[in-house]
C-alpha cells in the first residue's frame, strides 16, 4: 500500500507521465463494475483509480458519490452532465469540458453507487484529503476519521504523515495513527505498544479508545467457560441477580412483590382470594399465600420461592467478560487506563485548584473593601454587596453609551471606582458618622440603606438580569490540556486581584493616607492626639472600601449576571472572608478569601452534583473555626485587640 | 420594683395594659369575624391578624434576646421557620394519609402498611423525585411527637449554636455576622431537593387541618386567631416575667459591660445561651401557629432577609420595652400591606408617578435609617415621652 | 495573717513585649497594699493575671487555705472564689438603678436559675441599705446610676466590691479625677474594707498612697523592683532613677 502511494505521489512530480494513461481509459477497463458498483466489486476499481495518481480522480469520485457519473449507453463511455432544457451537456470526465452538446437524457443512464460503494468511496477518498494541499480539508478529513475509527483508514493515514507540513496536524495524525493500531494493529505487539503509548493521553478520545478496547458484555453461565476474557465477577443484589438468570436459564419468574395486589385484584371471588378472605390480604405474607394457593390450582404461573432463588444462585455465576479475547490487550488498556486515570485525577485537582484560586480572587475583591472599612472603624456596611451592584450597574450603563467593549472596560473601572467612592463617602457623612461607638445600630442602618438601594435598582434597571459583556480578547478559556482550563475573565479577575492586592499594600505601608490608617486602626485615641483627623481618616477609608467594591463589581459583572440583587449573593461570603481572615489586615482577607475559595471548591469535588450543599457546608466549617480562631487568621493581639 | 414581695403583676401594670388590649382586641375580632360574628372581618384578613400576632410574638423574643440582651441575633427567622415546618411535617403527613387512606381504600384488596407508606411518601415527595421518607419524619405521623419538635429543634439548635458562638466569646457584629451564617446555611440547606423538606417546595396545604376537613376556613382561622392572641398573652408575660427583676438588670447588665457583669461573679455565657435559647423556643412555637395560617411555607422564608426584618421592626418599634416590639410590628407589617397592596394613592409628580408597589421599600429602607439616626428609641419612645407628660 | 493570695514566677508577653517579666508577689489576710509604678510597668496587666483576663504565659497563681490554682478558672469562678475588682474608669450598669446595682452585686448564687427564680429577702434589703449607708448614697438607692458624679460612681462601684463580700479587693487608680474630699471619703473606705479582707490598691498618686499608710510594692518593667513602707521605697535609688527619669 505504501508503495503503491509513493508511487502515486512520484507521478505527480511529474505530470507529463500521467498523460501515459487518462482516466477513461481506466474506467473503461472497468467498465462493468463503474457502472454498476456494488460493495464487492468496487475495490479494484478504487485501488486501481488510486494507483493511477492521476489529478482528476479525487474529483471523480465525488462525483461518482454524488451520482453525477452517466453512461452513455451506445459506447459504454462515462460522462459527466449538464443539464440544458430538455437537452443535456456532456462534460469530459477528467476535465469537465463539454464534449457533446443537445444530447437526448434517454441515450444516457445515471450510476447510482448504493451506501455500501459510497461509503467505500469516500474512504478512498479520504487519502486523498489527508494529502489535500488545503489545510482545512487535511483536518476535515482527520475529523471524519476520528469520529468513526475504521481499520481500513490506517494505511491511507500512515502514507500521509511523512509528507504532513504542518507539525501540529502531523502530531494529530500520528496521535490517530495510534489510537487506530491499538485498536486494529495487525499484531499483538503492535496493538500493545500503541496502547502503552495512550497511557499519558489525557484526550477525551483517547480515552475513548481504551474503553472501547476494554468495552463488556455481561454473562452468565454455572460454570465460567475457558476461552473468555474474564472482566469481574458481579456481585448483583439477589432479586436483580435471580431475574436475569430466570431470564435465561427459563426458571419460573420472580415474583414483584409491588405488583402484588394488582396481580391478585382479578382474582377476586366472592370476597375471597385463593380462599383467603379479602380483608385479611392486607400483609404480604397473606397475599403470598393467597397466590401461592392460586398457582397451586394452576390459576397463576408457579413462582421462585425463596429456597428456589438460593439454589439457583449458588450454581450460577454472572460475570462480565472482555469483548476482545487476549487478556494481554486488556491488561495492558487497563494499565494504560489507570495511567490515564491518575493523570486526569491530578490535572482535575490542578483545574480544581485553578478554579480556588479565581474564586477566592472574587472573594478577595469582593471582601477587601469591607474589610478595610471594618478594621479602620469597626463598622460592618450592609450596604456593601449594593455598592458591588452599583459598580456593575456602572459598567452596564457605560457600555450603553460606548459601544466599543474594551474602550466601556476602560472607562467603566475607574467610573465605577469614583462612583462608589462618593457613594461611600456620602454615606458616612450622612450616616455612618452620627453612629460611631454603636456598632449594632451601623449595622442595621446601613441594611435600611441596602433595601433602599436595592429596590432603587429595581426601579431603574427592572428585575430582569443586564448584560455586562466583557471584550472579545477576554472569551474563551486558557487550555493547558484536555483537562485543565481556566477562562480568561477568570484570569483577568486574578490579576484584578493581585493587582488591587499590590496596590493597597502600597496605600497602607508606603504613602501618609495609609500610615495614618494604620494608626488610627490601632489607637484611634493616640493618633487624634498626634494630629491625624480620624473624621477625615475614616471618610477616606470608607470611601476607598467603597470604591473597591465598584470596581469588583465590574469585575464580577463581567462574568455573572447584573441584577438588583447580585450584591446580596456576595454579602455573606464576604463576611465570611473578613471573619475568618481577621480584621484589618491585607493579609487576612487574602488569607480568609484563599481558604473560603479552596474550601467550597473542596467540598463541590467531593460532591460536586450538589453546590447547595457545599455551601451549607462551608457556612458550617466557618461557625467552627470561629471556635478555634474567634479573632480570624490574622489576629490583632494585646491592647490593640481591644477588649 | 423598689419594695419585696409584691406580685409581679402589680408591679408591671403595663403587662396589664397590654393584656387588657389584647383581650379586648381578640374580643373585637371574635365579635366581627364571619365565623362568629358578623362577618365584617373577611376569614382572610382574620388570618392576616392572627399571622401579625404571630410575628409579635418573635418580635418580643427578638426584643427580649436584641433590645434586653445585647445579642442582635440576625437567625431568630430561622427558628420560627423550624417550628413551622415541625408543625406543617404533621399536617402535610396526616392530610396526605387522609387522602390516600380514602383513595387506597376504593380498591378491592387492601393496603398493606408498608404500600400506604409508600404511597403517601410519593404523594408528599413526588415534585422532588423521591419516594420515601426520610430519616427526619420519623415523627411525623404523630401530633404530640412534632409538637414537642416544634419546641426541641430550634431550642437544640439555638443551645449548641449559642454554646459554640458565646462559649468562644463572639460578641457584637461578629455574632450577628455568625447568626445570620447559620441562617442562610439553614436556608440553603432547605433549598435542596435531597433535604428531605421537599426543597424550594416547601411544605403546602397547612391551611387544611387534618380531622378538620369539614369545618369551614373561617371557623379555624378564628381558632387559630385565637391561639395565635393566647400565645401572644403568654408570651409576653414571660418576657416581662424574665425581664423584670433580678434576671432582667442582670440581662440588661450583659448588655452594657458583659466584661463588668462576668467580675461581678456572673457566668455571663449562661445567661446569654439561656435567653437565646428561651426566646429560640419561644420564637419556634410562634412559627409553629403562622404557618397554618399562612398555608405554605418554602426556605426563602427563612432567608437571612427575614431575621434582618424582624430586627427592623423591634428597632422602628423601640428596643428594651417589649410593647416597643409588638406596636413596630403592628406598624410595619400594616404598612407594609397597606403600601404594597395598591390601596396606596399613587403620588403624580408630573414628570415621574411614585407607585407605592415599586417605591415601598425604598421608604421602608429610608424610614429605618431616619429612625436609627434620629429616634433611636423608636415608637416606643414616642410613647414614654407621651406618658411622662401625661 | 495568713498568705491569701501569691503570685510566683509570672510572666506574659504580647507579640514579643514582656509586659510582666518573672513576677512573684504575696498577699495576706487582712491586708492594704498600695501598688505603684510608671506608666506600662505592668500594673492592668498585672490584675488581668489575677482576674484571670489574661492566661500568663508561665509562673503560677495560688489562691486561700486550700492552694488553688486561679489559672484554670474563668473571669466570673475567680470572682466567685471571692476576687472582687474595680476598674479604673468607673463602670457601674448607667441605665440601672443604685439599688438595682447593688442588688446585683450581692453575694448570692449566681446561676441563671437562681437569679430568675430569686425572692427578694428582707436581709438582701437591709444589707443592701447597709452599704448604701456605708458609701453616702442613702438617699440615691432609686436614682438611675448614671445620674450620679463621677465620685459617687467610684463609691458606687467599691459599694459593689462590698456588696460581693470578696477577700481580696483590688482597685484601680481609685482616686482619679476626685475632689480633695472625696478622696478623703475614699481612703477611709479602702482603710475599712481593709480591716477585714485583703485590699490591693494601684494608684499614680504618692499623696494618695501615703495616706493609706501600708506597704508599698513598686512594680517596674513587669518585675518588682522595691517593696516595703512608702518611706522606704522612695529613699530607693532605683526607685527614684526609674520615677524622675533618666
Amino acid at each position: 500500500m505504501l508503495r503503491v502511494l509513493l508511487t502515486a505521489l512520484a507521478l505527480l512530480w511529474l505530470p507529463l507521465a500521467s498523460l501515459a494513461q487518462d482516466l477513461q481509459s481506466i474506467l473503461q477497463e472497468h467498465q462493468a463494475e463503474v457502472a454498476k458498483p456494488s460493495r464487492s466489486s468496487v475495490g479494484p476499481v478504487l485501488e486501481a483509480l488510486t494507483a493511477s495518481g492521476l489529478p482528476g480522480v479525487p474529483a471523480f469520485l465525488n462525483n461518482w458519490q454524488d451520482k453525477n457519473v452517466h453512461v452513455r449507453e451506445e459506447d459504454g463511455l462515462f460522462f459527466l452532465v449538464e443539464e440544458t432544457g430538455d437537452t443535456v451537456t456532456l462534460l469530459d470526465i477528467a476535465t469537465a469540458e463539454p464534449v457533446a452538446e443537445g444530447v437526448d437524457p434517454g441515450t444516457l443512464d445515471q450510476i447510482r453507487p448504493n451506501g455500501g460503494v459510497r461509503r467505500a468511496i469516500s474512504e478512498a477518498l479520504v487519502q486523498f484529503q489527508l494529502s489535500d494541499p488545503d489545510i482545512t480539508r487535511r483536518m476535515e478529513a482527520l475529523d471524519a476519521i476520528s469520529r468513526n475509527l475504521d481499520p481500513d483508514q490506517l494505511g491511507p493515514l500512515q502514507g500521509s504523515i511523512a509528507n504532513e507540513p504542518d507539525p501540529a496536524l502531523k502530531l494529530r495524525k500520528q496521535r490517530l495513527a495510534n489510537y487506530l493500531i491499538a485498536r486494529f494493529g495487525e499484531t499483538r505487539d503492535d496493538r500493545i505498544e500503541a496502547i502503552d503509548a495512550l497511557s499519558d493521553d489525557l484526550s477525551v478520545d483517547g480515552r475513548a479508545v481504551l474503553s472501547q478496547i476494554l468495552t463488556t458484555r455481561t454473562e452468565m453461565a454455572q460454570e465460567i467457560p475457558q476461552d473468555v476474557n474474564l472482566a469481574r465477577i458481579l456481585d448483583l443484589p439477589r432479586e436483580e441477580a435471580y431475574a436475569m438468570i430466570a431470564a435465561q436459564a427459563d426458571l419460573p419468574p420472580l415474583l414483584d412483590e409491588n405488583a402484588l395486589r394488582s396481580t391478585l385484584e382479578p382474582h377476586v371471588e366472592n370476597g375471597r382470594v385463593g380462599g383467603i378472605p379479602v380483608g385479611q390480604l392486607a400483609t404480604t405474607e397473606a397475599r403470598l399465600m393467597a397466590y401461592d394457593a392460586l398457582a397451586a390450582q394452576g390459576t397463576l404461573p408457579p413462582r421462585a420461592l425463596p429456597r428456589q432463588i438460593d439454589e439457583t444462585l449458588a450454581n450460577w455465576t454472572i460475570y462480565e467478560a472482555y469483548d476482545e479475547p487476549e487478556t494481554a490487550i486488556t491488561d495492558a488498556a487497563l494499565a494504560a487506563q489507570k495511567g490515564v486515570q491518575t493523570r486526569v485525577a491530578a490535572s482535575q485537582f490542578a483545574d480544581i485548584s485553578l478554579d480556588a484560586l479565581s474564586l477566592a480572587s472574587i472573594y478577595f475583591l469582593a471582601a477587601i473593601g469591607l474589610a478595610i472599612t471594618f478594621g479602620v472603624m469597626g463598622v460592618i456596611n450592609m450596604a456593601h454587596g449594593e455598592f458591588i451592584m452599583m459598580g456593575a450597574y456602572t459598567g452596564y450603563v457605560v457600555q450603553q453609551f460606548v459601544p466599543n467593549y474594551t474602550a466601556s472596560l476602560i472607562v467603566a473601572l475607574p467610573l465605577a471606582f469614583l462612583i462608589t467612592f462618593a457613594a461611600g463617602v456620602a454615606m458616612e457623612r450622612l450616616v455612618i458618622r452620627w453612629l460611631y461607638n454603636r456598632p449594632l445600630e451601623t449595622l442595621l442602618a446601613t441594611f435600611g440603606i441596602s433595601i433602599a438601594l436595592q429596590q432603587l435598582a429595581k426601579n431603574i434597571f427592572g428585575t430582569q438580569a443586564r448584560p455586562l459583556t466583557s471584550p472579545g480578547w477576554l472569551d474563551g478559556a486558557w487550555q493547558i490540556n484536555d483537562v485543565i482550563s481556566i477562562s480568561y475573565i477568570r484570569i483577568a479577575i486574578f490579576v484584578l486581584a493581585l493587582l488591587f492586592l499590590g496596590l493597597l499594600l502600597f496605600i497602607l505601608k508606603k504613602t501618609r493616607l495609609g500610615l495614618e490608617v494604620r494608626a488610627v486602626t490601632q489607637n484611634p485615641r493616640m493618633a487624634a492626639s498626634m494630629g491625624i483627623n480620624p473624621d477625615k481618616i475614616k471618610m477616606m477609608t470608607f470611601g476607598l472600601g467603597s470604591g473597591i467594591a465598584g470596581i469588583a463589581g465590574v469585575a464580577i459583572g463581567l462574568y455573572a449576571k447584573v441584577t438588583s440583587e447580585m450584591g446580596a449573593d456576595y454579602i455573606v461570603q464576604s463576611f465570611m472572608t473578613v471573619v475568618v481572615g481577621g480584621v484589618g489586615n491585607v493579609w487576612g482577607t487574602l488569607a480568609g478569601a484563599g481558604l473560603i475559595g479552596i474550601l467550597q471548591k473542596g467540598i463541590e469535588w467531593f460532591n460536586p452534583s450538589n453546590t447547595l450543599a457545599a455551601q451549607t457546608y462551608m457556612i458550617l466549617f466557618i461557625i467552627l473555626f470561629i471556635q478555634f480562631r474567634p479573632k480570624g487568621i490574622v489576629a490583632l493581639k494585646g491592647r490593640a485587640a481591644g477588649d | 420594683m423598689s419594695t419585696p414581695n409584691r406580685s409581679f403583676l402589680a408591679q408591671n401594670p403595663s403587662v396589664l395594659w397590654f393584656l387588657g388590649f389584647l383581650g379586648l382586641f381578640t374580643l373585637l375580632v371574635t365579635v366581627f369575624s364571619e365565623a362568629t360574628g358578623t362577618g365584617v372581618i373577611s376569614t382572610s384578613f382574620v388570618k392576616t391578624l392572627g399571622k401579625i400576632l404571630c410575628l409579635c410574638l418573635i418580635a418580643i423574643a427578638m426584643d427580649v434576646v436584641w433590645g434586653y440582651c445585647g445579642i442582635l441575633s440576625l437567625g431568630h427567622f430561622a427558628f420560627f421557620g423550624i417550628g413551622g415546618y415541625a408543625i406543617g411535617m404533621w399536617l402535610m403527613y396526616a392530610r396526605t394519609e387522609g387522602i390516600v387512606a380514602d383513595s387506597l381504600a376504593a380498591q378491592a384488596i387492601p393496603p398493606t402498611a408498608s404500600e400506604l407508606s409508600d404511597a403517601v411518601a410519593s404523594q408528599i415527595f413526588g415534585v422532588v423525585g423521591a419516594s420515601e421518607f426520610p430519616p427526619i419524619w420519623a415523627f411525623a405521623h404523630s401530633l404530640p411527637l412534632q409538637l414537642l419538635m416544634v419546641v426541641l429543634v430550634p431550642g437544640l439548635l439555638a443551645l449548641v449554636f449559642g454554646w459554640l458562638a458565646f462559649r468562644s466569646r463572639v460578641t457584637g457584629v461578629y455574632l450577628s455576622i455568625l447568626t445570620q451564617a447559620m441562617t442562610l446555611a439553614l436556608s440553603l440547606w432547605l433549598f435542596q431537593n435531597d433535604s428531605g423538606l421537599r426543597g424550594n417546595n416547601g411544605l403546602s396545604g397547612l391551611q387544611n387541618i387534618p380531622g378538620f376537613e369539614e369545618t369551614p376556613q373561617a371557623l379555624i382561622s378564628i381558632w387559630f386567631f385565637w391561639a395565635s392572641a393566647a400565645a401572644l398573652g403568654l408570651g409576653y408575660v414571660l418576657f416581662a416575667w424574665v425581664v423584670s427583676g433580678k434576671m432582667g438588670s442582670v440581662i440588661r447588665a450583659i448588655r452594657d459591660d458583659e466584661a463588668r457583669v462576668r467580675f461581678l461573679g456572673y457566668h455571663v455565657e449562661s445567661y446569654k445561651l439561656f435567653v437565646f435559647t428561651l426566646t429560640a423556643i419561644v420564637a419556634g412555637i410562634a412559627g409553629a401557629l403562622y404557618y397554618p395560617q399562612a398555608g405554605i411555607i418554602n426556605p426563602a422564608e427563612i432567608a437571612p432577609i427575614a431575621s434582618i426584618y424582624l430586627a427592623v421592626w423591634v428597632a422602628i418599634g423601640g428596643r428594651g420595652r417589649l410593647y416597643g416590639a409588638v406596636l413596630g410590628t403592628v406598624f410595619v407589617t400594616l404598612a407594609s400591606s397597606w403600601f404594597t397592596g395598591g390601596s396606596a394613592p399613587d403620588v403624580n409628580l408630573g414628570v415621574y408617578t411614585i407607585k407605592w408597589t415599586d417605591w415601598w421599600l425604598v421608604l421602608l429602607g429610608v424610614s429605618f435609617v431616619a429612625v436609627t439616626l434620629f429616634a433611636p428609641q423608636g415608637l416606643g419612645g414616642l410613647v414614654d415621652k407621651l406618658r411622662r407628660k401625661a | 495573717m495568713s498568705t491569701l493570695l501569691e503570685l510566683s514566677g509570672v510572666s506574659v508577653s504580647f507579640d514579643g513585649f514582656k509586659a510582666i517579666n518573672n513576677l512573684s508577689f504575696q498577699i495576706g489576710e487582712p491586708e492594704l497594699r498600695a501598688i505603684i509604678g510608671p506608666n506600662g510597668a505592668g500594673k492592668t496587666t498585672f490584675m488581668d493575671i489575677i482576674t484571670g483576663k489574661t492566661k500568663p504565659d508561665e509562673g503560677r497563681v495560688i489562691w486561700g487555705d486550700k492552694n488553688i490554682s486561679l489559672l484554670g478558672l474563668s473571669e466570673s469562678q475567680i470572682a466567685r472564689e471571692g476576687v472582687g475588682r474595680k476598674f479604673q474608669k468607673p463602670t457601674v450598669f448607667e441605665a440601672q438603678t443604685v439599688r438595682e446595682n447593688l442588688a446585683m452585686a450581692l453575694k448570692n448564687p449566681r446561676g441563671p436559675f437562681d437569679v430568675l427564680f430569686y425572692k427578694k429577702t428582707k436581709r438582701g434589703a437591709e444589707r443592701v441599705e447597709a452599704i448604701a449607708e456605708q458609701i453616702g448614697l442613702t438617699d440615691s438607692l432609686t436614682r438611675l446610676a448614671g445620674e450620679l458624679s463621677h465620685g459617687q460612681k467610684q463609691w458606687l462601684e467599691i459599694g459593689m466590691l462590698l456588696a460581693q463580700e470578696p477577700r481580696l479587693l483590688l482597685v484601680d487608680e481609685p482616686a482619679a479625677g476626685m475632689t480633695p474630699a472625696e478622696r478623703e471619703k475614699t481612703t477611709e473606705m479602702l482603710v475599712e474594707a481593709a480591716k477585714t479582707r485583703a485590699v490591693v490598691v494601684v494608684e499614680h498618686d504618692m499623696e494618695f498612697v501615703r495616706r493609706l499608710n501600708c506597704k508599698v510594692t513598686v512594680l517596674n518593667e513587669g518585675s518588682v523592683l522595691a517593696e516595703g513602707s512608702i518611706d522606704h521605697v522612695t529613699s530607693d535609688p532605683q526607685v527614684i532613677d526609674v520615677y524622675l527619669g533618666r
